[in-house]
């Protein structure tokens, strides 16, 4: 009998039916299987990556030498003189010094004869291999023999002595981390030089860009509103931009001659051109000199130093040239977050607004009582973005300024580079990096507690 | 019947095995890596090493990075990396002491060749490493045209400091957005006046000698400069760096390296131009070389070949063709310098640029200091440029950027076990 639901199948075969929990496992595995290759890039570009920079934050690893390597005794060979009449045998074993007091004694690996007036080669290792890279000895420093065969022979080391490696990395504990909070020094005044830095771009760029975002988002909701695809096209552009371009854009805009100043000129006829990107009086201390108040005139309690900086530096404000730096920020990122706000606006259902309306609310109204409290998750949202993006700010930074004018652009993601791949110290880095996750973490879960309470 | 799931994965299968089939092939090859300095250059090196191979019968491959340092770091960190690679005299100490870098000495042809100071930079703790491939000096460019309309004589080889300063301010137009001297600030720019009033960074022994007189006296110079209104750093006058300053006529003088002769002659080839040495001090000339070596990598599939291209790159031969194309840096051997001056009558045809002005890059390899700094002093060299851009600005004195710098340095030095 031919098997409607089954044409292909063999008709002596018995009919295969999968039972439900065959089903059920084949479609576990399925899932899984598509599932795969995200999972694979996730462990391995950013949970691995995690973890080993979690290992090496505890390190002292210069991210140069290879991390295979171990400690290792440097060889070579040495040539002894003989310049008496009778043969001389040097047993195996003999040590030959530096001059002078440095306590590295180099072995003969066997037992050689020196013909007389005459000269003899033998390799010779490093007796304490554990003194790693420092065994390594120059071509003329090698010059005594350890005992009374010094009276008898001369000796020289033919080519350098080489081969000492050092360990790749020492386990440093917690040192890491002393040094960038705790301990006076330059990895601590410029951790937290950027942790200023970064902290005046974080409260400047996510309120400005959250409500400038919101109120776009809500003018480009309205019904009257023409080619509003447009208009998003438009604001949502510079997102998508390469932000290297728009950094290269914004360096000649900013640039003395450039535009920005030719259009200040323009309307303040008293304005004399700012150096844009090369000012590095931060914001606030102009504001203050307005009024007189300069790091001159202000009182003792300026000067006091808190984790690095004074107490003058820590109110400096972000400079003209981060300052600059967070505008390109903020018109980058508008878009994206305009266009979240839009979707949640447009999920908010008219009829609302219809009961706004009918009970007699104002638009000003409407927008603070019904739009922002309808909208507070999707806020949560955009704020947690801006945090987590302007925190790890460093593209612009990298093109723009490369950290300067005196260090006043430098943020936490630049410090993690600056000493990971120009200071050689990629523990220190991985440290930065750690310490950065925990800041945003931070700021995240107060953020959250805020909003909650709101919504609650 | 093998059912199409099996297929796929066994075809996935395949073509990982295969294609890292061919990547452990590729290990017969050496690898040369650097950085892409223009295409000329490039086309140069590959076609020598296409006639390496041809000689020898060895393979050998070009592989430029757009970030040197960085790329080649991670290539030392994963333990796989070139078998030759560039080397620039200030990443020397950090690269050797990582124990990634092969010794040199005994296996050079011909060492004697090679300037006696090149070698020098590139001997490291006694130890001779790398072979030399080129080096360029800092000098001092001067527009002729600005110095006619001021009435100021052309610099010489005998100025002093008072005859730059003295030009500097005759030559400064500040309605015309014109300086007398770009001053960038930057330490490897500032060591020559250092240097040439008999100061140092460090003695014989390696202490820390730069709280000196003459380190003041040398700051104090370098920022008045900018604090005078005569000098500035390039984007006071609206460029991205001394020679394009230069170029476009807003300052009166540079002190750029070789690099400047390529850049200037195609970009400006209008500009009415010419080199003279950097001032004297009142101890005598100084000047920084920038040099960059060959080097074999210490962990090797293949170190015998290494050296061989090494020796054939850097050696008489190979030394003149590549004077023949440089886009700027001067060849390492003196036997090819001839080369490298005539080089430069092609381009220099239908500009106003004496191709003899040349000899002042030239003849700065006799008074020239490296740039090298030993390992971890890189935060002290951050530490004094920042320093040294809020002095231009009036807000740290000399004094203070001295101590700044001092304190950087003690700190580095403690560090280092």
């Amino acid at each position: 009998m031919t098997d409607a639901l089954y044409p292909d199948k063999d008709k002596n075969k018995e009919p295969q039916y999968k039972t439900l929990a065959q089903k059920r496992m084949e479609e576990i595995i399925t899932g899984y299987t598509f599932l795969a290759p995200a999972m694979i890039v996730f462990v391995i570009f950013l949970v691995l990556p995690i973890v080993f920079a979690i290992f090496i934050s505890f390190t002292d690893w210069n991210g140069i030498t290879p991390l295979a390597q171990t400690v290792a005794g440097a060889s070579g060979q040495v040539e002894f003189t003989n310049p008496s009449g009778e043969t001389v045998t040097v047993p195996m074993g003999t040590a030959v010094i530096k001059a002078g007091e440095d306590g590295i004694r180099y072995l003969t690996q066997a037992e050689i004869q020196v013909p007389a007036n005459g000269t003899a080669i033998v390799a010779v290792v490093a007796a304490d291999i554990t003194q790693g890279k420092d065994t390594n000895a120059a071509k003329s420093l090698l010059k005594d023999i350890e005992g009374p065969l010094s009276e008898v022979l001369e000796v020289k080391n033919l080519a350098p002595i080489t081969g000492g490696l050092d360990d790749a990395f020492k386990m440093e504990g917690l040192d890491n981390y002393t040094r960038l909070l705790l301990q006076d020094g330059l990895a601590q005044k410029d951790f937290f030089t950027a942790f200023k830095n970064t902290l005046y771009f974080v409260l400047g760029v996510v309120p400005v860009q959250t409500i400038l975002a919101l109120l776009l988002a809500v003018v480009l909701n309205q019904k009257w509103l023409k080619a509003r695809g447009l208009f998003r096209t438009v604001y949502y552009f510079p997102s998508i931009t390469s932000s290297v371009v728009i950094s290269l854009i914004f360096m000649w805009m900013f640039s003395r001659s450039g535009i920005i100043n030719v259009v200040l000129s323009g309307l303040f006829p008293n304005y004399d051109p700012v150096t844009w990107l090369n000012d590095s009086n931060g914001l606030i201390h102009n504001l203050l000199g307005v009024f007189g108040i300069t790091r001159q005139t202000v009182g003792e309690w300026a000067t006091t130093r808190i984790v690095g900086l004074t107490a003058w530096d820590w109110i400096s404000g972000p400079s003209v040239t981060m300052f600059t730096i967070m505008i390109l920020n903020t018109w980058t990122t508008i878009g994206t977050l305009m266009v979240i706000f839009l979707a949640a606006l447009q999920n908010i259902s008219p009829e609302v607004y219809e009961a706004a309306q009918i009970d007699g609310a104002t638009a000003w109204q409407t927008f603070r009582r019904i739009t922002v409290p309808l909208l507070a998750p999707t806020t949560f949202f955009v704020v947690t973005l801006g945090l987590i993006g302007t925190f790890q700010v460093f593209d612009q930074v990298f093109v723009i300024s490369s950290g300067g004018p005196a260090k006043t652009t430098i943020t936490i993601a630049y410090i993690v580079y600056q000493n990971g791949f120009k200071n050689s110290e990629m523990g220190l880095a991985a440290a930065s990096a750690i310490i950065l996750f925990g800041i945003i973490f931070v700021f995240t879960m107060i953020q959250r507690r805020i909003t909650s309470e709101h919504t609650a | 019947m093998l059912s199409k799931r099996f297929i796929a994965l066994f075809s996935l299968f395949a073509v990982l095995v295969v294609s890292l089939g061919i990547a452990s092939a590729q290990d017969e090859k050496l690898i040369v890596a650097g950085w892409s300095s223009n295409p000329e250059e490039d086309a140069m090196l590959s076609a020598l090493l296409v006639q390496f191979t041809e000689d020898t019968g060895i393979e050998a491959e070009f592989v430029p990075s757009p970030d040197f340092p960085t790329t080649m770091q991670t290539a030392f960190a994963s333990g796989d990396y070139p078998n030759v690679f560039y080397i620039d005299s200030s990443k020397l100490p950090d690269w050797v002491e990582a124990g990634v870098v092969a010794v040199g000495e005994g296996e050079l042809e011909n060492p004697e060749g090679f300037y006696p100071s090149l070698l020098n930079t590139f001997t490291y703790d006694g130890v001779l490493y790398c072979a030399p491939k080129d080096y360029s000096t800092l000098a001092l460019q001067y527009n002729k045209d600005l110095f006619d309309a001021a009435g100021v004589e052309y610099p010489t080889a005998e100025w002093t400091w008072d005859d730059l300063m003295a030009a500097a301010e005759k030559l400064t137009d500040k309605d015309a957005n014109v300086v007398g001297l770009v001053t960038p600030p930057d330490l490897n720019r500032w060591l020559p006046f250092l240097y040439q009033e008999g100061g140092a960074i460090f003695d014989e022994e390696g202490n820390y000698v730069m709280d000196s007189e003459a380190a003041k006296t040398a700051l104090e110079y370098y920022i008045s400069f900018s604090t005078g209104g005569f000098g500035g750093t390039a984007d006071s006058v609206d460029a991205g760096w001394g020679g394009e300053a230069f170029g476009k006529g807003n300052t009166a003088m540079a002190m750029e390296g070789n690099w400047v002769i390529n850049f200037l002659l195609q970009n400006y080839p209008d500009l009415n131009w010419g080199v003279a040495e950097l001032p004297m001090g009142s101890v005598g000339k100084a000047t920084m070389a920038f040099t960059v070596c060959f080097a074999v990598g210490a962990d090797n599939n293949n170190p015998e070949a290494s050296w061989q291209l090494v020796n054939y790159l850097t050696g008489e031969a190979g030394q003149m063709k590549t004077a023949e194309v440089s886009f700027g840096p001067m060849p390492s051997r003196g036997s090819a310098a001839q080369t490298y001056l005539e080089r430069w009558e092609e381009p220099a045809k239908g500009t106003k640029f004496d191709v003899a002005d040349v000899g002042a890059f030239v003849i700065g390899a006799e008074y020239a200091y490296p740039w090298q700094l030993p390992v971890g002093f890189q935060p002290f060299v951050d530490a004094f440029n920042s320093s040294l851009q809020k002095a231009f600005t009036g807000e740290m004195t000399a004094d203070e950027v001295l101590a700044e710098a001092q304190a950087a340095a003690e700190e580095v030095m403690s560090q280092v076990e």
